[in-house]
C-alpha cells in the first residue's frame, strides 16, 4: 500500500510514531499527482517545493520532541478560492489568472499553525458558481470513478483530488452544496459546517451570508480532524460565532442507539432518481438496525428554497464580484478607451458566461422597482425556513436526505440548461439558507460504479452528532472505496 | 407578471458593467424568463424584514495595527502603477 | 425672500471622524501621508477580506445624535450602496440605508440674534472613498486609496433653512459641536467636512418647488455662494415661465456657478441591500445613556451662559465659544478667580486671539489661567493700567515673570489711594486757574488737560479714573 492511500488519522499515528516522515508522505502524494493529475485535472497550481520544505521542517520539529497537532505533516489541498499568501489564487477565473494574494485566509493560518502541508490549489467552478466544475476558465476536472463524467462542483477539484488520492484531505467551500454535492459524486466525505463556525476571512466571497469553508476527506474521522483545526471564532470575521468549539475528533464512537432520524418527504420527490432514494433508505434502515429510530419530518418550504437561494446568492454575488473592475488587481482589458470601456470590457472578458449570468440576475433582483418582489421576498422566505428546521429538530436529532438527485453526469450534459444544473442543488441549498451543518457520505454505487451520496443534516453547531451518525454508517457500509483511475492505457 | 421582455436586460447589464452582444441577448432573455418564472412561483409572504437580532456582532476596538505589507507588495497585483498610485483611464469630473 | 420667492434649503453634511483607526480595518486614520501607505488588504477590498466595525465610530455617531437631540436606533444594521468608481475599491460603499443610527432630532441656531430650529432627519455612519489625482502631464488618473475606509458620519437636515445665512449659521453650529464633542477635526481644507446642498424655491403659500441637489460644495463660503447662485438660477427660470427639473448639479467654486451632472431619469440605481458581511449593531441602553450623560456642555448652552452670567454680548460670547481652546481658557480663568468676565473676554479676543492666530498654543506658554486671572483682576481693580497690564502680560509670556515682582520692579502699580491723589489734584487745580475758568465757562476739554497735568504730576502712576473723579469733585465745588 502506498503512503498516499492512507487516511489522515492513520498517517497521523504513523508520523507520530516515527514510522514514516512527512517528507516521504508528501513526496508520495506528489508522485501520485504526477501520475494521475494529467488525467484528473484537479490542481490549478502545485506548491511542491514549499510543501517539501515545510514537510522537512515538520519532521525536524517532531525529531526535536515538539508536541505537534494531529494534522502536522499531512498534505492537504486547498480550493482555489481560499486566499494563500504567495500562492496564486484564481477562483478558476481569467479575472484572477495572475493574482497572488499578499495574505493568508484564517483557515490557512490555522492549517499552517497546525503544521499541515499545502499541496496546491484545486480547480473549481469559476467563483464557485456551478455544480460540475465545468465553468472553470482553465480546465475540466474529471470524476476519478469515470473520467467521462464531471466530479460535481463547485469544489470539484477538491473532491476529485481526495478521491483520486492526490491529497490526503482538502478544503472546499459550500454556498449551496459546493462541498457536499461533489463529495457525493466522487464518493468521499464532505462537511459543510454551521454558518459562522469556520472563519470566512480570506475566502473569496460568492454569497457572504451562505458561504462556508469545510473539509473533504476519505473518512469521517479525517473530516472531523480537519474540522477541529479550522473551526473557531475569528475576530476578523464579524459573522463568526463566539462560542466553545469542543473537539469532535476522538469523540466519535458510532453509537446511534436512541438517535432520532427524520426523513423529510420533500426530499424524496419525483426529481430524485429512484436508485438514489433506495440507496439512502437502505442506509437509514441500517442505522435503524443499529438502534436509531426513524420518523417522518416535514419541511414544507423546501420547494421554494431553491428560488430563495438563487435570488439571495446572486444578489450578494453581484455586489461581491463588483470589486473585479480592472483597477487594483486581476485582469484589465487591453487599451481601454475610457473608464466605462475599461469596466465593461474587463468584466465581460474576465468573467465567464455563468458568472455573468448570475451577476446580471443578482443586479436585476436588487434594482430599483424589483427589490421588494425579489430580494426582500427571498429573505422573508429564508426567515420562514429556519423555524421549520427548528420545529423539525424538536422531534429528531438528525435529518437524512439524498445529497444529489443523481450520480455524476457526463460532461456537457447540463451545461446548456441553467435550470437543470440548478436542480442539482435542490437537496443541498436549504441547509445553507438555514445556516445548518450537514455532511455528505457515500451510501451506494450505481451499476456503472458511480457513487451515491447521503446527506445528514444537524442542529446548529451540532457537527458532532451528524459526524457520529456518519461514522456509524461508515462502519456499517464500509469506508472509502478507491476508484481505478484510467490514465490512458494504465489504470492507477 | 414580470417577464424579461419588459425587463431592460441591457440596462441591468450596464448597471453591472457587463457588455451583452446582440447575439447573446435572446439567450440571456430566455434564461432570465426561466429564472423569473421559478422565482414567481414563490408564495406571497405578509411580513417585514427587520433587523436580525440573532446576528449581533462584536465591535472592533479602535486600536492601530500597522500593516506589515509594503506599498509595493500591496500594489503588486495592480494592472498599472505610477508613482505609488494605481492608474486608471482619465475620470471626467 | 428673493423676488417674492421663498428659498428652501436642506443640507447633507459629511464629517470625517477623528478615530485612531479606520471604520472597517485597523489602518491608521490620518490625513496627508504618502500616497497608498495607509492601506491594507481590507480597505483595498482585496478578494476574501471582510470588514469589522470600529466601536468608536458607533459611539461618536451616537454622541452627535445626542448633541442634535436625536432618537437613537440602538439596534440597527449597515447596508451596501453599489456603484462603480475607481476610488471605491469594493465597488460598494458600506453605509446605512433604512435604519440610521440616529434619527429625528433638531438643532437651534442663532441667525441675526434670533433662534431658529432646524430639523435633523438622520445621522448615519459610512466609509469614505479614496482620492483621484489628475495631472495635465499624464494621460490617466491616479488613485490614492489612503482615505478609503476613513469613518464618516452623514448628518441630513430637514429642508428647514430659508436662506444662505441660515445655512451658514447651521453649518457653523454643526462644526462647533463636532469640535466640542471632539469627534472630528473639522478641517474644511483637508476635506474633513463636506457638504451636499438641496435647494428649491417657491412662492409662499404654494407647494414646495422641485429641488436640485448640489455636490462638491466644499467651503462655508461656497455654501453661501452656491445657495445664492442656485436660488437665483431657479427663480430666473420660474420667472421666465419655465419649470425646474429635478437633477444633481455640481458646484464650481472657481467659476462661481453650478452645472448639471445628471437628471433624475439617469439617477444612479445604488441597489442598497443589507451588508451580509456584518452583523447587527446592538448598543446597550446603558451605553446610550452614558454617552448622553458624559456629553460636554454644547456651544449654544455655553454662549447663553456667558451672556447670562458674565454679561458678554452675543457676538463676543459666540467668538469665544467658536474656538474650544478660547472657551476653555475663559472658563478656567474664571475658575481661577477672575472677577470680570467682560474684561477677560476683551483679553481673550484681543491679545490672546492674536497669538493663537499666529499659531501659538496657549496651553504650552507660560500663561496659566491663574496668572491671566491675576492680571485681569489687577486691571479691573485699578491696581495697574491696561497699558501696564499689557507689559505684565508680555513679560509673563516671554520670561515667565512673577506678576507682583514685575509690577514692583517696574513701578507699574497705579496710585488709587484717594488721600495722596487728592493732594495732587488740589495742587494742580490751584496752579491752573485759567483752565479752571475755561472749564467753568463750558470748555469741557479743559478737564482733560487738568487730569493730564495730574497724571504727569503722579509720574503716570495715578489711576486715571480715580484722578478724573477727584478733579471733577474739586471743579464742582
Amino acid at each position: 500500500m502506498e503512503l498516499y492511500e492512507y487516511k489522515a488519522y492513520e498517517l497521523s499515528d504513523m508520523l507520530k510514531s516515527g514510522e514514516i516522515s512527512s517528507v516521504e508522505l508528501t513526496q508520495s502524494v506528489f508522485d501520485r499527482i504526477e501520475k494521475t493529475d494529467p488525467t484528473i485535472g484537479a490542481y490549478l497550481t502545485l506548491n511542491r517545493e514549499s510543501a517539501l520544505f515545510d514537510a522537512e521542517k515538520i519532521d525536524l520539529k517532531r525529531a526535536s520532541g515538539d508536541e505537534l497537532s494531529p494534522l502536522a505533516g499531512i498534505p492537504i489541498g486547498i480550493k482555489d478560492n481560499i486566499s494563500t499568501a504567495g500562492i496564486r489564487t484564481t477562483c478558476a477565473s481569467r479575472m484572477l489568472e495572475n493574482y497572488t494574494p499578499v495574505f493568508d485566509a484564517t483557515v490557512i493560518t490555522k492549517l499552517k499553525n497546525a503544521g499541515a502541508i499545502i499541496t496546491g490549489k484545486l480547480n473549481m467552478d469559476e467563483f464557485a458558481m456551478g455544480s460540475s466544475t465545468e465553468t472553470s476558465y482553465f480546465q475540466p476536472t474529471k470524476n476519478p470513478f469515470d473520467t467521462s463524467c464531471v466530479p460535481g462542483g463547485s469544489s470539484g477539484g477538491s473532491a476529485a483530488a481526495v478521491a483520486s488520492m492526490e491529497a490526503v484531505m482538502a478544503l472546499g467551500s459550500d454556498t449551496g452544496g459546493s462541498i457536499r454535492q461533489p463529495s457525493s459524486l466522487c464518493g468521499v466525505v464532505g462537511l459543510k459546517p454551521t454558518y459562522g463556525s469556520v472563519s470566512r476571512y480570506g475566502l473569496v466571497a460568492f454569497a457572504s451570508s451562505l458561504d462556508q469553508i469545510g473539509p473533504i476527506a476519505r473518512s469521517v474521522k479525517d473530516a472531523a480532524m480537519l474540522q477541529d483545526v479550522i473551526c473557531g471564532h475569528d475576530s476578523m470575521d464579524a459573522t463568526s460565532a463566539r462560542r466553545d468549539y469542543a473537539p469532535i475528533s476522538g469523540k466519535l464512537n458510532g453509537d446511534v442507539r436512541g438517535l432520532r432520524i427524520g426523513i423529510p418527504k420533500e426530499y424524496f420527490g419525483d426529481g430524485i432518481k429512484p436508485e438514489v432514494k433506495d440507496a439512502v433508505m437502505k442506509s437509514v434502515k441500517a442505522l435503524e438496525r443499529m438502534g436509531a429510530t426513524v420518523k417522518e419530518a416535514s419541511l414544507p418550504s423546501t420547494e421554494y428554497a431553491l428560488s430563495a437561494y438563487y435570488i439571495i446568492a446572486c444578489a450578494e454575488a453581484s455586489s461581491n464580484l463588483a470589486r473585479f473592475d480592472g483597477v487594483k488587481y486581476g485582469y484589465r482589458c487591453e487599451n481601454p478607451e475610457n473608464l466605462m470601456d475599461m469596466y465593461e470590457r474587463t468584466r465581460s472578458e474576465g468573467f465567464g458566461r455563468e458568472v455573468k449570468r448570475r451577476i446580471i440576475l443578482g443586479t436585476f433582483v436588487l434594482s430599483s422597482g424589483y427589490y421588494d418582489a425579489y430580494y426582500k421576498k427571498a429573505k422573508l422566505l429564508q426567515k420562514r425556513i429556519r423555524p421549520e428546521f427548528d420545529a423539525a429538530f424538536n422531534d429528531v436529532d438528525v435529518i437524512i436526505t439524498p445529497t444529489s438527485p443523481f450520480e455524476a453526469f457526463k460532461f456537457g450534459d447540463k451545461m446548456d440548461d441553467p435550470l437543470a444544473m440548478y436542480s442539482a442543488d435542490i437537496c443541498t441549498v436549504t441547509v445553507n439558507i438555514a445556516g445548518l451543518p450537514a455532511v455528505s457520505i457515500p451510501c451506494g454505487y450505481s451499476e456503472t460504479g458511480l457513487p451515491y451520496g447521503m446527506q445528514i443534516i444537524g442542529r446548529s453547531f451540532d457537527e458532532r452528532t451528524i459526524l457520529n451518525t456518519a461514522y456509524a454508517h461508515e462502519l456499517d457500509f464500509g469506508g472509502f472505496r478507491s476508484p481505478v483511475v484510467s490514465c490512458g492505457e494504465v489504470e492507477l | 407578471m414580470v417577464n424579461s421582455t419588459n425587463i431592460d436586460i441591457r440596462h441591468v447589464a450596464k448597471l453591472a458593467r457587463i457588455k451583452i452582444s446582440d447575439d447573446e441577448l435572446p439567450k440571456y432573455s430566455e434564461e432570465m424568463n426561466n429564472i423569473i418564472r421559478m422565482v414567481e412561483a414563490m408564495p406571497e409572504i405578509d411580513d417585514e424584514l427587520l433587523v436580525d437580532e440573532n446576528g449581533v456582532m462584536d465591535l472592533r476596538e479602535d486600536k492601530l495595527i500597522d500593516s506589515k505589507i509594503s506599498r509595493d507588495e500591496i500594489l503588486k497585483n495592480a494592472p498599472k502603477v505610477v508613482a505609488g498610485c494605481v492608474v486608471v483611464p482619465k475620470t471626467v469630473e | 425672500m428673493i423676488k417674492g420667492y421663498e428659498v428652501v434649503v436642506g443640507l447633507e453634511v459629511h464629517a470625517e471622524l477623528n478615530t485612531a483607526t479606520k471604520i472597517y480595518c485597523s489602518c491608521k486614520n490620518s490625513f496627508g501621508l504618502e500616497v497608498n501607505t495607509q492601506v491594507c488588504p481590507i480597505c483595498l477590498g482585496m478578494p476574501g477580506t471582510l470588514p469589522t466595525l470600529n466601536e468608536k465610530v458607533v459611539e461618536y455617531a451616537i454622541k452627535m445624535g445626542h448633541a442634535l437631540n436625536c432618537g437613537i436606533n440602538r439596534i440597527c444594521k449597515q447596508d451596501r450602496k453599489n456603484y462603480f468608481y475607481p476610488d471605491l475599491p469594493k465597488s460598494y460603499q458600506i453605509s446605512q440605508a433604512d435604519i440610521p443610527l440616529c434619527h429625528d432630532g433638531y438643532l437651534d441656531v442663532i441667525v441675526n440674534n434670533e433662534t431658529k430650529r432646524i430639523g435633523i432627519e438622520r445621522i448615519h455612519i459610512e466609509e469614505d472613498a479614496g482620492k483621484l489625482l489628475h495631472s495635465d502631464k499624464f494621460d490617466g488618473s491616479l488613485v490614492d486609496f489612503n482615505r478609503c475606509g476613513v469613518p464618516l458620519i452623514e448628518i441630513v437636515s430637514r429642508p428647514d433653512m430659508r436662506s444662505s445665512d441660515e445655512a451658514k449659521a447651521y453649518l457653523e453650529t454643526i462644526r462647533s459641536i463636532l469640535r466640542y464633542i471632539d469627534i472630528s477635526d473639522c478641517k474644511m481644507q483637508e476635506g474633513s467636512i463636506r457638504c451636499d446642498v438641496n435647494v428649491s424655491a417657491h412662492k409662499p403659500g404654494e407647494p414646495l418647488g422641485t429641488r436640485c441637489e448640489m455636490k462638491n460644495v466644499n467651503s462655508f463660503s461656497a455654501v453661501v455662494h452656491g445657495i445664492d447662485y442656485e436660488a437665483n438660477r431657479q427663480i430666473e427660470v420660474l420667472e421666465a415661465g419655465g419649470t425646474i427639473t429635478q437633477e444633481t448639479r455640481r458646484w464650481d467654486d472657481a467659476k462661481g456657478e453650478s452645472v448639471s451632472m445628471r437628471s433624475k431619469e439617469d439617477a444612479q440605481d445604488y441597489r442598497y441591500f443589507p451588508e451580509p458581511d456584518l452583523g447587527t449593531i446592538v448598543v446597550s441602553e446603558e451605553k446610550v445613556q452614558y454617552l448622553k450623560d458624559t456629553l460636554p456642555e454644547l456651544p449654544n448652552a455655553r454662549i447663553m451662559r456667558y451672556i447670562d452670567t458674565c454679561g458678554l454680548s452675543y457676538n463676543d460670547a459666540a467668538m469665544i465659544v467658536d474656538v474650544p481652546e478660547k472657551a476653555e481658557l475663559f472658563d478656567k480663568t474664571l475658575e481661577a478667580g477672575c472677577k470680570s468676565g467682560k474684561l477677560l473676554s476683551n483679553w481673550i479676543l484681543g491679545e490672546i486671539s492674536k497669538l493663537m492666530n499666529d499659531g501659538t498654543d496657549i496651553s504650552e506658554t507660560n500663561l496659566t489661567p491663574e496668572k491671566l486671572a491675576k492680571i485681569v483682576n489687577y486691571i479691573d481693580s485699578g491696581k495697574i493700567s491696561t497699558a501696564a497690564g499689557k507689559k505684565v502680560f508680555d513679560a509673563v509670556m516671554s520670561d515667565d515673570a512673577g506678576i507682583d515682582e514685575f509690577i514692583d520692579k517696574n513701578s507699574l502699580s497705579q496710585i488709587s489711594d484717594v488721600s495722596s491723589l487728592e493732594k495732587i489734584a488740589s495742587e494742580v487745580v490751584s496752579q491752573n486757574e485759567k483752565s479752571v475758568n475755561d472749564y467753568k465757562n463750558g470748555k469741557t476739554n479743559a478737564l482733560g488737560y487738568l487730569v493730564g497735568q495730574c497724571m504727569k504730576a503722579s509720574k503716570g502712576k495715578a489711576n486715571p479714573a480715580v484722578m478724573k473723579e477727584l478733579v471733577l469733585k474739586l471743579l464742582d465745588e
